[in-house]
């Protein structure tokens, strides 16, 4: 595919975030107030507190700020442009992703990579702003640096495909709201952004370990912190991949098994 | 309002609740979103207190108190008044103007748009959790007390509903201003749990002042259990919360109608 269409598709939804000032200033003053909120919080617990669960005040900081910064990567508005999969598949709209020359699940991976791109100048912006403040500790080491980036990377790539079977799921279920809520909170939780997964029982981490959800930013995040040494990265990152893989196969079969069942209006 | 009025909200509010009920596993699994959702708080909380020796001074059955209170007030909430959170779309999609046209307030069509399933599985958890502070408590739960908490329970609800109600009022002139909505509710789940003296006073000031969070359920809290005059704010504010919820819902109310004067539509 020529790459000004491709260009087109990925800057979709970017371009309806711009042309939002309100949204804009309300992302910008949002992610500074949390990002303050979260800061304060975790060494208002580690006043008393030294080393928990194998994390140090200004770990358990770094992690808890970073994850705040990731969240922005995947957080964008798009019910409010109509083209949620959910809101396609009410209207019966959906039909349109697949009379157009582009194949849905082009158009689909395009508009998620634009985001997410766009997504990252967001969280690289505040990252900048808080390595200069001194809310993060920088990374430990060069290698610690190439290695939080690759698994970063490979976790957006994982949390690309958890979005997609959401939204896929919708293919199935008239009304899944709830459905697609759970899911939302389970990724949240089982990916460490309510609080780092070290905190929690051990039943609680035996059973995240073999979800999806801690490779998409637990994982990167503690590389980054060195919660995980960088003698089990080699192992953390072929699990991430693994999963990749395993994900991109699964949802491949789900966009073919959901194109049999895409009807327009009327039957 | 009329007994006419209370029974037309009575038979939508039933009808309402029968359209929910046609999809049984939509439905079910909105009153589970509704019990999960609060569950992460109680998980969060958890982990917390026994992770890190108490939180700012209070000891955790006193902490419980601060989520119960809030989780209580926010089931009531979602119940009776929780769809000015959904005002914001309900406004881009331009179904304000056909309320405009029908002969019930605004306000009350949009209450009534549709039944809020989940607000059950929100009540039951925060109910069990309630149960469960109160059980743990070593207070003496006087008449007086109990009063106090029914009143901090009822005061936390209206102000939830006042900051809604704020956001709704702004999102019928700036559409995009429903994006704030989903913060709130954000920080209210997230902040609105823990005693805020563990954090900065600067930061404790701006969710007293600012945004006024620590009134739904920290500083009844506080004064119930006995640390209200270490809430950094005078003893009778903190204990005038239950009080400063309904004067914002009040306030807040008249907002809305002095905004939907100036509204104006997608079509001008």
């Amino acid at each position: 595919m020529a790459a000004p269409h491709a260009w087109r598709a990925a800057r979709v939804t970017p371009l309806g975030e711009l042309n939002a000032p309100p949204r804009m200033t309300a992302v910008a003053l949002r992610l500074a107030v949390q990002v303050v909120l979260v800061w304060s919080l975790w060494r208002g617990l580690y006043a008393q507190t030294g080393t928990t669960a194998g994390l140090s005040r200004d770990q358990a900081v770094t992690y808890a700020v970073l994850a705040v910064l990731a969240s922005r990567l995947r957080e964008l508005d798009q019910y409010a442009g109509r083209d949620t999969v959910l809101q396609h598949m009410h209207f019966g709209t959906i039909v349109y992703w697949y009379l157009r020359p582009l194949p849905p699940q082009r158009y689909y991976a395009l508009r998620a990579a634009g985001e997410q791109l766009y997504g990252l100048a967001w969280a690289l912006t505040g990252y900048v702003i808080c390595l200069a403040a001194g809310v993060v500790e920088p990374p430990r080491s060069a290698a610690v640096t190439g290695v939080f980036v690759l698994s970063m990377l490979l976790g957006q790539w994982v949390l690309y495909y958890v979005m997609l079977v959401l939204d896929q799921l919708c293919f199935w279920t008239v009304r899944n709201t709830a459905a697609m809520l759970i899911l939302l909170f389970a990724q949240n939780l089982l990916s460490g952004v309510y609080a780092p997964l070290w905190f929690f029982p051990d039943w609680f981490l035996t059973m995240s370990a073999f979800l999806p959800f801690q490779a998409t930013l637990s994982v990167p995040l503690s590389l980054y912190v060195g919660r995980i040494p960088l003698s089990d990265a080699a192992f953390q990152l072929s699990v991430q991949a693994a999963w990749v893989v395993l994900l991109a196969l699964f949802t491949r079969l789900l966009w073919r098994r959901a194109a049999r069942r895409v009807i327009s209006q009327g039957g | 309002m009329s007994v006419k009025a209370l029974r037309i909200i009575w038979r939508v509010t039933a009808l309402n609740f029968r359209a929910q009920m046609e999809y049984r596993t939509e439905f079910l699994l909105m009153i589970a979103i509704g019990a999960i959702w609060q569950v992460s708080v109680i998980v969060f909380a958890t982990v917390l207190l026994s992770r890190f020796a108490g939180m700012g001074g209070w000891d955790s059955s006193d902490v419980l108190l601060i989520p119960a209170t809030r989780m209580l007030a926010h089931g009531l909430f979602v119940l009776f008044l929780g769809r000015m959170h959904w005002a914001g779309r309900q406004i881009q999609e331009g179904r304000v103007d056909i309320y405009l046209m029908r002969p019930m307030p605004v306000h009350r069509q949009i209450q009534l748009a549709f039944f809020p399933t989940n607000a059950i599985g929100d009540l039951t958890v925060a109910a069990g959790l309630m149960v469960g502070a109160l059980s743990r408590s070593d207070l003496d739960w006087t008449a007086g007390r109990i009063t106090y908490l029914i009143a901090a329970v009822l005061g936390g609800m209206l102000l939830e509903a006042a900051l809604f109600t704020v956001v709704a009022s702004a999102s019928l002139r700036f559409p995009a201003a429903d994006y704030w909505g989903r913060w709130l509710e954000e920080l209210l789940g997230t902040f609105g749990s823990y005693p805020l003296n563990v954090l900065p006073k600067a930061v404790g000031g701006l969710l007293t002042y600012g945004l006024p969070l620590a009134f739904v359920a920290y500083f009844p809290a506080a004064v119930l259990t006995g640390h209200g005059h270490t809430t950094g704010v005078p003893y009778w504010l903190a204990a005038a919360s239950p009080l400063l919820g309904l004067l914002a819902y009040l306030g807040s109310r008249l907002l809305w109608r002095w905004s939907l004067g100036y509204y104006s539509g997608v079509n001008g």
